[in-house]
């Protein structure tokens, strides 16, 4: 024991002296491996962990899929009727849960939150083996159609929303005008499975009864595409055979309801089980594997560099090592040396790896837990662990197996008494070369694809608009009553909502309609002249929809009062669209015409078409007058003002109870979301860029400070018979230039070879600026060599030149 | 005539490490006129090694001062050193330190490439045949040095040392790491050189070659045990 805490001893002294070496491979090692553990745990929690619900492989979701038997994929829902059919009839299970998802407003809480709602029969919570922070689940009292007005909410919703209350049990929430009484808590530790949308946990449960689809409650006909069958498998039972049970239990009753409407004749419904694992994980098995071949590419990368740079060390400690040999260390003893060093260098890489890794969970947390399943679920595990030690053993013996393997054993002893020319560590010129060459084409592929992604996603963030986002604010509002109040009522309230807006004096101005960046319906017109028709993009706008989201008229004019008070028979149309009903002259005064009616609306006003974020071209779009106000607006605020949802709740309940604020949001905001997948793209290419650069510098370090030290004498030599400073690096970067540019070379037919051979799926990121983009990635690669070749050369030349020729004698 | 090539005033060399100071050179006094011989000896550890890397602008004194033809050179940055040693100082060194990737004439002629003013080709060309003619070696411009015995590249690397006409040639062990027939061979081409005035300033261990030299300074611990009136010697 005292031996090896010995052998630990020294390699750490030995390590001190060379802090460059040091920090270089524990930051190589440390970053590749975190990220290695961090993929490492994820996936193996998207791909072999079981779910956290007991005996989880018994339980499925129940699709039913209608249709007649020319649709190839036959809608997968369910009737409501059919749906309860087969809950009260189903005998394979042996739990069932009904369940639904959707969003509502927290009416009795000042600041009224959004929050996602579901709506479940009393078993979904045993089936997932939910536990509680206080409380009770739903029992029997909750069963369908018992109407009890009870809610369960979240860990989360009881923290955020109700400041963690310890009271929480005596209190009531309002949603849509019911009152509920809170009867649980859920616990901390409870996982919902997000089976509606990744990153979507609801915040509030309530009995099924209260769901939105109970007015379909006797309609065979409708699908209710929102309604969920989960059910655990009776022990014995196959999905196959349960699927071929219960089609016809379903399937039957369905068509003796249907029998009478001619529309379903041929149809029929079929049941599937589908395991709850795959509906949980979706397609997250492929990301799992694709980043986990990412960072396995970058664990090789850095894996050669470090392995070159310890071939490098090795190189420079031969005099030492030939000393030892010299005293009769065996090559076992010399290994258990090397090995004391690199041992110690992996355990320091993996305690950085394990922050890294953490770091990478939280990040993993924020951004992606709406794109990836479960990685609320993520954190440091046993797999993180056994995989740490793991790397840690096995990259510290394939290091010292690679340093001992450049020793040549039996010419170290002849070094201590040759002039200088015996070398006992020796990697071939020519594997040195090919290392430059390698390194080289590699990072300079790899930076010009990150540089390519980054400017494409840059110029797509900050491509300008043909209109204006800034100080804007949407806001949309549910109806928090049972009963939906008809749209002219509707309309009446939103305008008077709308004047106690504009009393607030940060509010500019206001459009009662949807924002630049809603999205817009699809409709389909027919040319009145040509009796073309179209199918394109149509929204309906106020009157001053256009200048407030400074869209610029072309032709015509904007929809007047008079347009929008009686709903005029009249359109603006974009200038895609105009030019295809007249390419030469104004479009003007022409006519379109809905299909099967006799509406004429004729063309008032062409505005510019406008390109939304993230997209790529700019569809056919129309515009009509919006004669009824809708429960959306457009907000503009003054310069620099922004506005709380505590004084649009208060400016609502000044007008009505009936309403609830839905949403508040910038229009910032919504243009920031749209772009996630360019900022995202941005960011991962400019770390790429980083990561690859610094790797790659370490590699051509390591390539470069080898060859380096074995021309030492040869330098000391030359600076002995004078040369000057900036000759030996000339020198230098002489004798490497040729690899270098092989290697920019080589990179520009890998690049040429991946244009050839993915041309097709390529072209989208093609453009007139790629030589510009090659230019920009040469410079960074051809520093970096520079830095590399000068870098290992500063301890010779900048020193007495003795240092340089000691030892030659 | 006495025209000073060399001149050491008080030289000292400490090396300084964490734990200990080590005094290699102690109040070194030295002049050296042009076309002196002069031998330096000692025995292992005596500093002599160190006291041609001073004189050679290879390594910095702690202490004193050092001339080159009345030039200080005591306190030159690297690249000034460099041009001091590329035009004033030739060096021979035990191990001979010939480049391997180069041929015989490419490695003769490098000391005139790092001239500030580098000369024409045919300059090199000339003088470069001219110094393998002084140590009989023409016959081998083309050969690289792995190629020659080591008497050969030893005298290879005189040829360098002579081809930027220095003012001193620095030897270091010349003989070290040659049989004694082609020590002969080279001590005897060294003798020769100094006949034609070359000045010539040789670190030996052996006293036979010592001898040789018309200056004869024997160093112990650092010091110079025996400084002889040069100037009555020549």
């Amino acid at each position: 024991m005292n031996h090896y805490f010995f052998l630990l001893k020294q390699a750490w002294g030995s390590l001190r002296q060379k802090p460059g070496f040091l920090v270089t491979v524990v930051v190589t090692m440390g970053t590749t491996l975190g990220v290695l553990l961090c993929v490492l745990t994820l996936a193996y929690l998207l791909v072999l962990q079981p779910l956290p619900y007991p005996e989880q492989d018994r339980l499925y979701n129940v699709t039913h899929a209608m249709g007649d038997k020319s649709k190839e994929a036959p809608p997968k829902a369910f009737t409501y009727p059919g749906l309860i059919h087969l809950y009260k009839n189903q005998q394979l299970f042996e739990k069932t849960a009904l369940l639904q998802y959707a969003e509502d407003i927290l009416t009795s809480l000042p600041n009224q939150p959004t929050l996602n709602t579901g709506y479940v029969t009393p078993q979904w919570f045993e089936l997932l083996g939910a536990t509680l922070k206080m409380g009770r689940l739903f029992e029997q009292t909750e069963a369908l159609d018992t109407f009890n007005p009870v809610a369960i909410i979240s860990y989360k919703t009881w923290r955020q929303e109700f400041a963690s209350a310890p009271d929480m049990l005596d209190k009531k929430v309002s949603f849509s005008g019911v009152t509920y009484r809170v009867v649980g808590v859920l616990s901390k530790e409870f996982v919902e499975p997000q089976i509606n949308q990744v990153g979507k946990d609801v915040g509030i449960w309530f009995p099924w009864d209260y769901n939105f689809d109970v007015p379909l409650k006797e309609s065979w006909g409708y699908m209710s595409p929102a309604s969920i069958f989960v059910g655990k498998l009776k022990v014995g039972v196959s999905a196959s055979n349960a699927q071929q049970r219960l089609t016809p239990l379903v399937n039957d009753t369905w068509a003796e309801h249907v029998a009478s409407i001619p529309f379903f004749s041929g149809w029929s419904i079929k049941i599937e089980l589908e395991p709850f694992q795959t509906v949980v994980m979706g397609e997250s098995k492929n990301t799992a594997f694709l980043l986990l071949a990412g960072v396995l590419g970058l664990v090789l990368i850095a894996f050669a560099n470090i392995a070159n740079l310890f071939i490098s060390r090795t190189a420079e400690q031969r005099r030492p090592l030939a000393i030892r040999a010299a005293l009769g260390a065996t090559k076992s003893q010399l290994f258990r040396e090397l090995l004391a060093e690199s041992g110690l260098l992996m355990l320091l890489s993996v305690l950085l790896a394990l922050v890294i890794a953490s770091l990478g969970f939280s990040l993993l947390q924020s951004y992606m837990s709406s794109v990836l399943p479960r990685v609320d679920e993520l954190r440091m595990n046993t797999i993180t662990l056994v995989a740490a030690v793991f790397c840690a053993v096995l990259f510290a013996f394939l290091f010292a197996f690679l340093s001992r393997r450049a020793i040549n054993y039996q010419t170290l002893n002849s070094m201590l008494q040759s002039s200088g020319k015996g070398t006992g560590v020796q990697v071939s010129k020519l594997f040195r070369q090919s290392l430059i060459v390698s390194q080289v084409a590699i990072a300079t592929v790899l930076v010009f694809v990150n540089i390519s992604l980054f400017k494409q996603a840059i110029g797509t963030i900050t491509e300008p608009t043909d209109f204006s986002v800034e100080n804007m604010s949407q806001i949309s509002l549910a109806v928090s009553a049972s009963q939906v109040p008809p749209p002219e009522e509707v309309s009446a309230v939103m305008t008077e909502l709308k004047k106690k807006l504009l009393e607030l004096p940060q509010v500019e101005s206001i459009s009662q309609s949807v924002s630049v960046l809603d999205r817009f319906g699809l409709r389909a017109l027919i040319a009145v002249t040509s009796g073309e028709s179209f199918t394109l993009e149509s929204k309906h706008v106020s009157n001053n929809y256009f200048q407030m989201m400074a869209q610029p008229l072309l032709e015509g004019d904007y929809f007047s009062d008079t347009d929008i008070k009686d709903g005029t028979q009249v359109i603006i149309v974009n200038d895609v669209f105009a030019k295809q009903l007249s390419p030469d002259g104004s479009a003007l005064g022409l006519q379109v015409s809905p299909p099967s009616s006799r509406d004429r609306l004729t063309i008032v006003g062409v505005v510019k078409g406008v390109k939304m974020p993230a997209q790529t071209d700019i569809p056919m779009r129309v515009y009509t007058p919006l004669n009824l106000a809708p429960t959306q607006m457009t907000l503009k605020l003054q310069e620099g003002q922004s506005i709380t949802r505590e004084q649009v709740v208060s400016a609502i309940k000044g007008v009505s109870n009936l309403y609830a604020l839905f949403s508040l949001q910038t229009l910032t905001e919504v243009k920031q979301r749209r772009l996630f997948t360019q900022y995202t793209s941005a960011i991962t290419t400019s770390a790429l860029t980083f990561i690859t650069l610094f790797l790659a510098g370490v590699g051509l370090y390591g390539i470069l400070s080898y060859s380096t030290q074995m021309r030492r004498f040869e330098i000391g030599t030359r600076l002995a018979i004078g040369a000057k400073r900036s000759d030996v690096i000339k020198l230098i970067v002489k004798d490497n230039a040729a690899m270098i540019l092989l290697g920019m070379l080589t990179s520009v037919l890998v690049l040429l070879a991946l244009y050839l051979g993915f041309n097709d799926n390529l072209n989208a990121y093609l453009s007139n600026n790629l030589v510009f983009v090659f230019v920009l990635t040469l410079v960074p690669i051809a520093l970096l060599s520079l830095f590399a070749c000068y870098w290992p050369l500063r301890k010779y030349i900048n020193q007495p030149v003795v240092h340089s020729l000691r030892g030659s004698d | 005539m006495s025209d000073i090539k060399i001149q050491m005033k008080n030289i000292s060399k400490v090396f300084e490490t964490d734990e200990l100071e080590t005094h290699a050179l102690k109040n070194i006094n030295i002049t050296i006129n042009s076309g002196d011989y002069v031998s330096i000896s000692g025995p292992s550890g005596c500093g002599k090694s160190t006291l041609l890397s001073i004189l050679g602008l290879l390594d910095m004194p702690s202490g004193g001062e050092y001339f080159i033809e009345g030039t200080n050179v005591t306190d030159l940055s690297l690249d000034e050193a460099a041009e001091i040693r590329n035009s004033k100082i030739g060096f021979i060194f035990q191990s001979f330190n010939l480049i391997d990737e180069l041929s015989v004439f490419d490695n003769v002629a490098l000391p005139l490439r790092y001239k500030t003013k580098v000369p024409s080709e045919k300059e090199i060309s000339d003088r470069v045949h001219e110094c393998l003619e002084l140590v009989d070696m023409s016959h081998r411009t083309s050969h690289k040095p792995n190629q020659l015995s080591g008497g050969q590249q030893q005298r290879i690397a005189i040829a360098r040392a002579l081809v930027a006409n220095p003012a001193i040639l620095l030897v270091d062990e010349p003989t070290g790491n040659l049989d004694s027939k082609s020590g002969d061979q080279v001590m005897d081409v060294l003798e020769k050189l100094n006949e034609c005035g070359t000045t010539i300033c040789m670190v030996t261990h052996d006293p036979r070659y010592a001898d040789m030299a018309n200056i004869q300074l024997k160093l112990l611990d650092g010091s110079i045990l025996t400084t002889p009136e040069l100037q009555e010697a020549v």
